[in-house]
């Protein structure tokens, strides 16, 4: 469940184990029982796959059409493009002006937005009940019609440029991000950013915008779903007469994701000139998300560092003092993963002895396992956690998207708390000795300036 | 949805790129109605009005909850919902921030910050124990420019008597634990050497400086000294004068009986006492004087953040619905006028917004954006277009029905979360609002007309008052900043540079 809330979480790290706790009988995580919710489903002539969920606790509902492609999707030489073209689908299309789809959304008090991964690009709204064809009107004029403009198309590039800018290179640690994932993955698809490089963002033609539509923005190329107060057979009835005539295309074409077996640890270290404190990142290869190996991983990372009693958090910050702070954070793609550690040394301690000190710490893990007690409460944490993004029909529509876009399981959302369950500790443990193996390692370490790299030897 | 992730989410892919940054729901929206606009040079923005739209706009009313005055003081607001099987309890306890003294600012925020770290019955690593094991959260922080401390905890709802042992064993018997503050400063210290890094925290730290000028509003944080300086003495003080149960709204909502909770909340509070305090007189001091520029030198920055605002008023005041209205067609999300110019029409930004706040004091009105360093007078000049229009000419009837009409609808959404819910009414408690403020907030809105959003646009959004603050290469961008008005320079200390 930890992969639905990396976001929700509030503090990372955590710790402890071994305390025993108090005489308290904690309640029992394992016989809460979260309602199942009632996913019908249906496939439209044109290959589009819907997704319907009533959820009556709020006169509202959610809309989510899930792309299967993503940055995994581009070629050399146009990295960031899935990204820009997302951003072109809020551009208009036949019957939508530019700019008015965030006008119709926002001035009928909803919400929106788009997001791309390296997987997927989602699209969402949330808006009153009393709107619903609003919602599906979007969705299905700008699947059909997209506005492919040269000025459109101008405008985007400069505004992706500049939301590269914002969030990656005027950050401290920005460039970091992006060279984990370069130094973790040889594949191409992988091995690039989602964001992409000046140069080829630049290079994106229309022509370039009229091929991606027409190859992956096909009604079978996608997943629509509904969450909320609706009547089931009239939101069908909608959803044929918006989208049923729009054509669907050739499936698109595969794209290879496999990685050659590593050997040796990889290692970089980049000046930043906007960081103030050093940082490592580490990442190591896991297999991919939806698999029993990738639910342990995630269930080792909730035991790494999830809450203030968490290992590294006791251990690392609290025992040794080493660090401000230190996370574990798995991801889950449709092929090879990365388990990521990030760790920032608190002011006066060295990189290397902060990641000296996670080492020791996946060693230990690696020898002994974890412990029952230490498996009983990230339960609990990620049982908790999951039940809360249940509240939100657009993150239940969210979620049902992408699992059903990456993974072909929408009931997932269904299955998730018992696939979590059945983790046991002897299966994170032996994940732990498979995947945690120097030879699938890459760390990136970033210091604030060449004069206190310097310094790195003496008092920083 | 950069915005409400971590750094770790950053880490997933390289980033989850949204087209417009966060989630935009709307709290109000405004638009170019093509037609009435004079500036022809202004909005590429096409309506073309094919979409179907309901012309219906969903009232709804927000469930109120049960409000009880416990005999110590306490305000206790129940909210039951029984969607899913967790609780989350919410303690605003004033005065928080506005009470730190002259010398330790971050005071109240550290005092805070330690309540999880030893009390007298459980250690530091007991207290994460106990919650983490109960999958719960627990947690407490003193922000910076609101007038309370909030305790807050989250977990399922079999374990509130747990929870709430919890939590009072922080809020009530708290021991500052001495080698628990020692390893708390350094974590502070490294919290702030972090945040100074960030462009924004050193832009609304210039700004506040410039808008309120005295301690604690002007303050965004604790400085290394304070951090330095603090010992748990002055914790202690600070908790023993300011922690009391007449201080005190306590908010409890999800799934329980209320007649339960409240006994609940009194067998784990109700022996907590302590009368509550008048309210605190903020400083008077602001400028009103010529507009200013505070340049924030970040050196090797490739982006100049800028912020332009303004003081605004307490909750209270009348301006308060205009200014709401006023804030949401200028800048108030990615269909408001700000976003529309600086981003759809010029491509300088990701995102260009306004926002507004009000406290028991006066708040502020703050434009930003962040734009590549070479277009930052471009930027700042569509700003000033920007801030122009909205002062001198009336907002259209058409625009302005969209903005009252978003803010409106959007109550809908409100009702999928009892805990944003229960916080709204805390807030009706918290400023001493009408009983009915959220029955009656819809009319108020409806109510403010065009001469209205004029009225508050020439007094707040006035150029020649405006604080402009710019955190970027000072070598690239001083002399441009220039043409705006007089340029001081800070360092990202905060520091005077030369």
């Amino acid at each position: 469940m930890q992969r639905k809330l990396v976001a929700a979480g509030l503090v990372v790290l955590c710790g402890v184990c071994g305390l025993v706790l108090g005489s308290r009988k904690v309640a029992a995580a394992s016989d809460v029982k979260v309602p199942p919710l009632d996913l019908q489903e249906s496939k439209l002539s044109n290959g589009l796959r819907v997704i319907l969920v009533p959820d009556h606790t709020a006169p509202v509902y959610a809309i989510n059409v899930s792309y299967n492609v993503g940055s995994r999707n581009e070629r050399p030489g146009r990295t960031g493009f899935a990204h820009l073209f997302e951003h072109m689908m809020f551009q208009g299309s036949d019957n939508v002006g530019k700019g008015e789809h965030f006008l119709l959304v926002l001035n009928n008090g909803g919400g929106m937005n788009g997001n791309t991964t390296d997987d997927r690009t989602v699209y969402f709204e949330e808006l009153p009940k009393n709107q619903l064809d609003l919602g599906l009107y979007l969705e299905s004029d700008r699947m059909r019609s997209l506005a492919i403009t040269q000025p459109n198309l101008d405008n985007q590039r400069a505004v992706v440029q500049e939301e590269r800018r914002q969030s990656v290179d005027n950050q401290p640690y920005g460039h970091a991000y992006l060279d984990i994932d370069s130094l973790a993955f040889d594949n191409f698809a992988y091995k690039h950013s989602t964001i992409g490089s000046m140069a080829d963002l630049n290079a994106a033609s229309l022509d370039d915008v009229k091929d991606f539509f027409r190859t992956y923005y096909a009604p079978d190329n996608a997943v629509l779903v509904i969450v909320g107060d609706f009547d089931p057979a009239d939101a069908l009835a909608k959803v044929k007469k918006y989208f049923e005539s729009i054509p669907s295309q050739p499936a698109p074409p595969k794209v290879d994701l496999s990685e050659e077996d590593h050997y040796g640890e990889r290692r970089e270290s980049i000046y930043d000139p906007l960081a103030r404190l050093p940082q490592v990142i580490q990442a190591y290869r896991i297999p991919a998300g939806d698999t029993p190996d990738n639910f342990a991983m995630q269930m080792l990372a909730t035991i790494l560092s999830s809450g203030q009693s968490s290992r590294f958090y006791q251990h690392l910050v609290k025992e040794k003092q080493l660090a401000a702070s230190v996370s574990a954070e798995p991801d889950e793609r449709i092929g090879p993963s990365l388990f990521y550690i990030l760790g920032t040394p608190r002011p006066g301690v060295k990189v290397e002895d902060l990641e000296k000190a996670i080492d020791e710490e996946i060693a230990a893990v690696v020898k002994d396992g974890v412990t029952p007690e230490e498996l009983a409460k990230a339960r609990a944490q990620d049982l908790r956690r999951f039940i809360d993004t249940r509240r939100s029909v657009l993150q239940t529509a969210n979620d049902i998207g992408e699992d059903a876009v990456l993974y072909n399981d929408p009931e997932l959302i269904n299955t998730l708390a018992d696939k979590e369950a059945a983790v046991t500790v002897d299966q994170i443990h032996a994940a732990a000795k498979k995947y945690f193996v120097r030879d699938q390692l890459a760390v990136v370490t970033t210091l604030p300036s060449p004069k206190q790299a310097a310094a790195a030897g003496g008092a920083q | 949805m950069i915005g409400t992730a971590k750094i770790v989410k950053a880490l997933r892919h390289g980033l989850v790129l949204s087209a417009a940054g966060a989630l935009f729901m709307s709290t109000g929206g405004a638009l170019f109605a093509q037609d009435n606009n004079k500036s022809s040079d202004v909005s590429k923005v096409v309506r073309l009005n094919r979409a179907p739209v309901s012309k219906e706009v969903l009232r709804v009313k927000l469930p109120r909850p049960t409000i009880v005055k416990l005999p110590n003081g306490m305000t206790l607001l129940l909210l039951e919902d029984h969607k899913l099987p967790t609780i989350s309890f919410s303690m605003m306890i004033r005065p928080g921030q506005l009470a730190d003294p002259d010398g330790l600012p971050g005071l109240a925020s550290m005092t805070a910050g330690m309540l999880r770290e030893g009390t007298e019955k459980r250690s530091s690593v007991q207290l994460a124990t106990e919650v983490d094991s109960l999958g719960a959260t627990l947690g407490a922080s003193s922000a910076f420019g609101a007038g309370f401390t909030s305790v807050s905890a989250t977990g399922l709802s079999g374990d509130a008597d747990h929870l709430l042992d919890l939590m009072s064993d922080i809020v009530l018997h708290p021991t500052f634990p001495g080698t628990e503050l020692a390893q708390f400063k350094q974590r502070e210290e490294a919290n702030l050497e972090q945040r100074r890094a960030n462009p924004n925290f050193l832009g609304t730290e210039a700004l506040r400086k410039a808008l309120f000028v005295e301690p604690p509003l002007a303050v965004v944080s604790a400085t290394k000294d304070s951090i330095e300086k603090v010992t748990a003495d002055d914790l202690k003080k600070f908790h023993d004068q300011h922690y009391r149960a007449g201080n005190t709204l306590f908010g409890v909502s999800g799934d329980f009986r209320s007649d339960d909770m409240k006994a609940l909340v009194t067998k784990y509070f109700g022996a907590w006492s302590g009368a509550s305090e008048p309210a605190l007189e903020m400083p008077k001091s602001g400028t009103g004087g010529p507009s200013r520029i505070t340049l924030v030198d970040r050196p090797d920055s490739v982006q100049t953040v800028i912020l332009a605002g303004t003081r605004t008023v307490k909750r209270t005041d009348p301006d308060y619905f205009p200014l709401v209205v006023m804030n949401q067609v200028l800048g108030g999300g990615p269909q408001a006028r700000l976003f529309l110019d600086l981003r759809e029409e010029h491509s300088y930004t990701y995102g260009a917004y306004s926002n507004v706040t009000a406290n028991l004091y006066p708040g502020d009105w703050i434009g930003s954006a962040s734009v590549r360093t070479p277009v930052t007078d471009g930027s700042m000049d569509r700003f000033v277009y920007e801030y122009k229009r909205i002062a001198n000419e009336p907002v259209p009837e058409s625009e302005l029905d969209d903005a009252r009409r978003s803010i409106i609808a959007s109550f809908a959404l409100s009702l999928e979360s009892p805990s944003q819910v229960l916080g709204g009414w805390m807030n009706v408690q918290y400023f001493g609002l009408p009983a009915d403020y959220w029955d009656t907030y819809p009319d108020h809105i409806s109510a403010v007309d065009p001469t209205a959003v004029e009225a508050v646009a020439k007094k707040y959004v006035d150029l020649s008052h405006i604080e402009w603050v710019a955190v970027g290469d000072r070598k690239q961008i001083e002399d441009v900043l220039k043409k705006y008005g007089p340029v001081s320079v800070v360092d990202s200390n905060g520091n005077a540079e030369k």
